[in-house]
């Protein structure tokens, strides 16, 4: 399908940063992509593959060292164009929010638009406030940033870019720093403006998020665009085994219980914040006890114990493993097992090359 | 707060009632001075004269006041001195008494710049053909005024510049207003009037009066010097003018008590109008403050943009700078600028100060700009260029109101130390409000009050420093709209 109208073109882009050894870091290998009016692209792939440096590219933060970006059929890359217009059309929400410190809510959000763009403060202030109102922030205008909690300070960010009535709006991991229970509000904002039909490039580590959201999706990997598709395509069809790896890889929380002196208490908070991390939060409850019925009841002797949790992001599997050292039969009587049996979907009890696994799915 | 100015008050106040006064015999002779400490000021004849005497303690002070000032402590038994320094009132008022007459007749003449042939012969033919007699015994014996004769000072001549060592009646001390009184400066003023000149005159120690003679900052300096063959190796010296006895003065035992607060409060702001002297003391530290701090900045923007530039060299060359300068005292540093870099250049005291102050203010006010910048975190600088600023704007918008907040505490700590450090403008001859107090001071002996009125000035100044400033703060000014 050929694009509509092409809005921005990438050409030949490479950047190269220099270690502080003196040795060369390249992290953008020769990219090329083109980017149309009304696309919502997700840009996937693990950290240090160039997903953020591309971005910042895209807006002259970091300039590129050799290659040509193209907005509207005008080179930004020329060292004569004024920048200002151009970032002026091209928002920003950052990892860290970057809200100005100094400013409340509403300053934050008018004081581009009454500088830049001349709005009367009264307009400024009328329309920060719909913005406000469209990301749940209308009661927060007087606050000041440090008052605010991670999902309200980058909503307030999206809001300000919004406020530059920019053509596309750049995500630089816009919840990566956020605390996982903040997260889904900040991503509900971004798929509300998506559905608005604005023009989004938005790189993330949320996997669901990216295919519900995106109607293109850009994998990248060591400095490359290594596959660009639509979500469909990326996640289950990749082409290259790499894409096919990432896409499907499988999140881990492990606790290795070596004593009774250990911190139980730890397992309740941080399982709780792997639930809500990857959307499992119904599993929480059930997860934890059954961990609690393993250790206190059905192996109250045996130590140690290693409990591994598994979530694969796409197709939504969850494990319970309960893995113990040296043995070569079942852990487990039968009575644990009709038990745990009742609770689970599945118990497979195996050998493993160090002792015995029995992994429950939830 | 309020409790640390009760007790430094109460602290102040105790010091300034000490009487450690020392019974003695009163001697008659210079052979009773045997075991007793005598106070002279540096540099005069009697200092080497009794450095070579072992039997004798000796107090070296600054200035004739001071040593004066030391006996009336007990710091030193007998202040020795040119008799006609003090005058019968003076020595009543100061409640001390002459002991004894030496036998010693000195010449004293005005000292002048080496080579400066032409002044020297235009000052003998004046001491020659002038009433020098009858000025004299009216500032010592109290004989009629002589009237002066009429002049005419040509417009475009160059004020002839004086400096005095001594800053007491009958010799020569400064009255209301700055106005300088007695036996020297009216002499002195009369030849400038002769020649057509403006009288100027100012109030140094001896060592200091001498180097800004040296350094051509001065034309003549009095304080009734001898000439000797030592000092004609340094400076030139007039035809005698007058012949002086050595005198030997000793406290007045069973004198006066303290006087009461009031009555020193009166003597020392309002006799002679006093107050108006600490008023233009007062005018001076802020004038000289203000415009260190001004200039200063300005010249700390440089330094904080050379701290940020690209450019090594511009970096290193401004560290060195800091090194400079925080490796000099800024006494020293005036001192050097005053005698050294400016000498001759006619450059005004003040001037020189603020040049001084300035440059000082540069180093550190640069480092607080650089690092309350440097303290605005880079996703802020991001966000504005984000948003379509430019650099300059985000600068103005983001940086600068952020820096302002982090920046100012250090910046009016700076100030009041700046401040502070103006205190020292009197070794150049500068009346500004720590000098005043001390002229004040050396004209009633009451060290208490003077410094007391100028404690609680500076502290007022400190104090209006910091709120002024604390009001460029954007919280301030937001806090006062709403």
């Amino acid at each position: 399908m050929k694009p509509i109208c092409t809005m921005i073109s990438i050409r030949h882009l490479s950047k190269t940063f220099r270690n502080p050894d003196g040795s060369a870091n390249t992290v953008l290998k020769d990219v090329n992509c083109e980017i149309s009016k009304g696309e919502v692209i997700s840009i996937i792939g693990p950290s240090g593959s160039g997903k953020s440096t591309l971005l910042r590219a895209m807006n002259m933060l970091e300039p590129p060292d050799s290659g040509e970006i193209w907005l509207n059929g005008e080179n930004i890359t020329a060292p004569s164009y004024p920048l200002e217009t151009m970032r002026r059309k091209m928002g920003m929400v950052f990892q860290n929010f970057n809200l100005f410190e100094n400013m409340t809510v509403m300053e934050n959000i008018t004081c581009a638009p009454v500088k830049l763009l001349h709005l009367s403060r009264e307009q400024a202030e009328l329309q920060a406030l719909a913005l406000l109102k469209e990301v749940g922030m209308a009661h927060q205008a007087d606050t000041y940033p440090s008052e605010l909690s991670g999902g309200q300070k980058q909503r307030a960010a999206i809001a300000r870019a919004l406020a530059m009535q920019p053509e596309i709006i750049l995500f630089d991991e816009p919840t990566s720093s956020l605390d996982p229970t903040m997260v889904g509000e900040v991503l509900s904002v971004i798929r509300h403006l998506a559905k608005l039909g604005l023009t989004m490039l938005i790189v993330t580590h949320e996997m669901r998020f990216a295919r519900d959201v995106s109607t293109r999706i850009l994998f990248m990997n060591e400095g490359v665009i290594y596959e660009d598709g639509t979500p469909d395509q990326i996640f289950n069809h990749p082409v290259h085994s790499a894409t096919k790896a990432f896409v499907n890889r499988i999140q881990k929380l492990v606790y290795e219980i070596d004593s009774d002196y250990y911190d139980y208490y730890q397992i309740h908070t941080s399982l709780g914040r792997f639930c809500i991390k990857y959307n499992i939060a119904d599993k929480n409850d059930l997860v934890f006890a059954l961990i609690k019925e393993v250790l206190f009841e059905h192996l109250r002797s045996v130590r140690p114990i290693t409990v591994r949790i598994t979530h694969a992001e796409l197709s939504g599997v969850t494990s319970l493993d309960i893995m113990v050292a040296d043995i070569s039969v079942s852990p487990l009587d039968d009575k644990a097992r009709s038990s745990l049996g009742a609770q689970v979907r599945q118990i497979i009890e195996e050998p493993t090359t160090r002792g015995f696994r029995v992994k429950l799915i939830v | 707060m309020k409790q640390t100015v009760v007790i430094f008050l109460t602290l102040l106040l105790l010091s300034s009632c000490g009487d450690g006064r020392k019974q003695f015999h009163e001697p008659r002779s210079e052979a009773d001075l045997s075991g007793l400490t005598i106070a002279t000021s540096n540099g005069t004849y009697y200092h080497g004269k009794f450095e070579k005497r072992t039997d004798v303690g000796l107090y070296i002070a600054n200035t004739e006041t001071d040593a004066l000032q030391a006996v009336r402590q007990g710091l030193a038994d007998v202040y020795v001195t040119d008799e006609i320094i003090l005058s019968q009132e003076e020595m009543e008022r100061l409640n001390i008494k002459l002991a004894f007459r030496g036998k010693e007749t000195f010449k004293v003449a005005f000292a002048l710049k080496q080579g400066n042939r032409r002044l020297q012969t235009e000052l003998n033919r004046f001491l020659a053909e002038a009433p020098i007699g009858d000025i004299t015994s009216h500032w010592i014996a109290g004989t009629p005024e002589v009237p002066e004769k009429e002049y005419q000072i040509a417009p475009d001549a160059p004020p002839l510049r004086c400096v005095c060592a001594i800053n007491m009646a009958p010799v020569s001390y400064i009255s209301a207003g700055g106005e300088w009184k007695g036996m020297e400066p009216d002499i002195l003023r009369r030849f400038a009037h002769t020649t057509g000149r403006r009288f100027q005159m100012e109030n140094m120690s001896l060592a200091a009066a001498v180097a800004a003679l040296q350094a051509g900052n001065c034309d003549i300096v009095s304080a009734c010097i001898t000439p000797t063959e030592e000092r004609q190796l340094s400076v030139d010296f007039s035809d005698p003018y007058y012949e002086v006895h050595p005198g030997y003065f000793v406290p007045n035992t069973g004198g006066r008590a303290h006087a009461k607060i009031n009555e020193r409060l009166r003597r020392s702001l309002l006799i002679e109008r006093r107050w108006e002297m600490i008023l233009h003391g007062l005018l001076e530290t802020v004038k000289i403050t203000l415009f260190s701090i001004l200039l200063g900045s300005v010249l700390g923007g440089f330094v904080c943009a050379a701290k940020r530039s690209r450019r090594r060299w511009l970096r290193e060359l401004v560290a060195l700078y800091g090194l400079f300068i925080s490796g000099i005292p800024a006494l020293v540093f005036l001192l050097i600028l005053f005698y050294v870099v400016f000498a001759g250049t006619g450059m005004p005291p003040s001037a020189v100060a603020i040049v001084t102050f300035a440059l000082c203010f540069a180093s550190s006010s640069g480092n607080i700009f650089h690092s309350a910048i440097s303290s605005v975190p880079r996703g802020q600088i991001e966000a504005g260029l984000s948003l379509g600023f430019t650099p300059m704007q985000t600068f103005n918008f983001v940086i600068l109101p952020q820096a302002l907040k982090k920046g100012l505490p250090f910046f009016a700590g700076e100030c009041v130390g700046l401040l502070k450090s103006t205190s020292i403008v009197g070794y150049i001859a500068i009346h500004d409000l720590t000098h005043v107090g001390d002229l004040i001071r050396s004209r009633t002996f009451d060290a208490f009050m003077p410094l007391f009125v100028v404690t609680l000035i500076y502290f007022l100044l400190a104090w209006l420093i910091r709120k002024g400033l604390g009001m460029l703060l954007p919280e301030a000014r937001r806090r006062k709209k709403t």
